[in-house]
């Protein structure tokens, strides 16, 4: 596909001009106007409350971890009345002893590092936006749709869970059910995806807009 | 055909026509860093980025309602076949256990986590089911330049419910369920699981095939006659 850089009409942002693209449809108007001419979605120049909202939804996504990764992801049932009880971590330790590599790395990537660099690059952007950290506008705009890309694949091993409930119910030889960790964990899933959606990534150019002023506003003091 | 310099010409425009809109000029914003574009018209096979983040913020796929409206009905017909067959079955010490899709939910129902069984059905079923039928209602009439009555609203629904459709994530956790299960027993794989194979493969296809862009300009063109 063919590249073409887009021409702005004038400098500056959208904001400025008090203009807003309508986050449904992408038609440009007003943000006056309060609701998209096109579509009737609501229009805003940025998300509202963004950070707190983000850092709320963020906050309650740790908490629902920590039960996620200490209970039970899943309750095996042997044939004698053995009943082993199967948290993510100890999961993958097994399948790692059992030399089942693939499954033991997708799992571990899935579960334990995408949930975790997420939630700290979530903090990150709220930091970044809320202007506690130096800020390279462009970097960190691809590490925000790195977290809205990847996210979604932490729901693998919930799904795992559903696969392994439905398919083992041998009679009495096995039998597997749902553990508390599996809703905990669902809920990690949904909590992040949804602090993704609540972030602005428009707050990050802001401020480093607002950052270029000032040294512009200090050298001129300078001088 | 090709050696004529005028009709020659005459096709390649056609071919490669910008979509219809209402109005000619038009602005575009970057959904990332908010920079004020103009927003001209391009041809099929172009995409426009922003100056100054380098996101793209339209582009014009070739064919983009056909493969939207063949993908979505593929995409629907084939999640019918995932819900009717077989996923996985399997057998150990000649006992037999199969799953179907929406067993899948299910089980996890009778089981007790129903807020479990309903978050997995709607990210796995409803949500994609939603999304390509919703994607061919909006799109279908489109290409005679009409508008189904509610497509607007439709087409509204359409981008909310975008990122829950997890077919694709399902279809992963599935295949690292027979990566564990192969171990255990006899697994067979069923028609369902080549089936919901396809339907990620078309959903992704038809809603990669039409920018949110252009059906949005199309739909309000067809929504003033």
């Amino acid at each position: 596909m063919k590249g073409l850089v887009a021409k702005p009409p004038w400098p500056g942002s959208a904001a400025a001009a008090g203009l807003a693209s309508c986050h449904v449809c992408d038609r440009v108007a007003p943000v006056a106007e309060r609701h998209c001419p096109r579509c009737g979605a609501h229009l805003h120049t940025r998300k509202k409350e963004s950070i707190q909202r983000t850092m709320a939804l963020l906050v309650a996504s740790m908490i629902a971890y920590v039960p996620a990764n200490m209970m039970p992801i899943m309750v095996v049932e042997q044939l004698g009345g053995g009943t082993e009880a199967n948290t993510i971590i100890g999961g993958v330790i097994t399948f790692w002893e059992m030399h089942a590599y693939p499954v033991a790395i997708t799992i571990f990537v899935a579960s334990v590092i995408i949930p975790i660099l997420k939630m700290i690059a979530l903090l990150w952007l709220c930091a970044a936006a809320g202007g506690w950290v130096r800020i390279d506008g462009r970097r960190l705009t691809r590490i925000y749709w790195l977290t809205e890309v990847v996210g979604r694949w932490s729901m693998v091993d919930v799904f795992v869970v559903a696969v392994m409930v439905t398919l083992i119910q041998l009679g009495n030889l096995m039998v597997i059910h749902p553990g508390p960790a599996a809703l905990a964990f669902a809920g990690v899933v949904v909590l992040t995806m949804l602090a993704a959606m609540s972030f602005e990534p428009r707050l990050l150019w802001d401020r480093a807009k607002a950052g270029r002023k000032q040294l512009r506003k200090a050298r001129e003091g300078e001088e | 055909m090709s050696g004529g310099a005028g009709c020659g010409n005459g096709d390649e425009v056609k071919h490669l026509e910008a979509w219809p809109r209402v109005e000619r000029e038009q602005l575009a914003v970057c959904h990332f860093c908010d920079a004020l574009h103009e927003a001209p018209a391009v041809e099929e096979g172009t995409a426009v980025v922003c100056s100054n983040c380098g996101s793209a913020l339209y582009r014009n796929q070739p064919a983009s309602l056909d493969r939207a409206v063949a993908f979505g009905m593929a995409a629907l017909l084939l999640m019918v076949v995932a819900q009717g067959f077989p996923f996985i079955s399997l057998s150990a010490n000649g006992m037999v256990s199969g799953m179907t899709l929406t067993g899948a939910s299910l089980s996890l129902a009778r089981e007790g986590s129903h807020l479990l069984a309903a978050g997995v059905a709607f990210c796995t079923m409803i949500a994609p089911s939603a999304l390509a039928a919703g994607l061919v209602y909006v799109c279908l009439p489109l290409r005679w330049g009409k508008a189904w009555p509610g497509a607007r609203g439709v087409a509204l629904w359409l981008y909310r419910l975008e990122p829950w459709a997890m077919v694709e994530v399902f279809f992963l956790g599935a295949v690292v369920s027979l990566l564990k299960l192969v171990k255990l027993a006899d697994v067979s794989i069923g028609v369902a699981f080549w089936a919901l194979g396809a339907v990620m493969f078309c959903l992704a296809a038809a809603i990669a095939g039409i920018d949110r862009r252009e059906l949005w300009d199309r739909l309000e063109v067809a929504l003033q006659k």
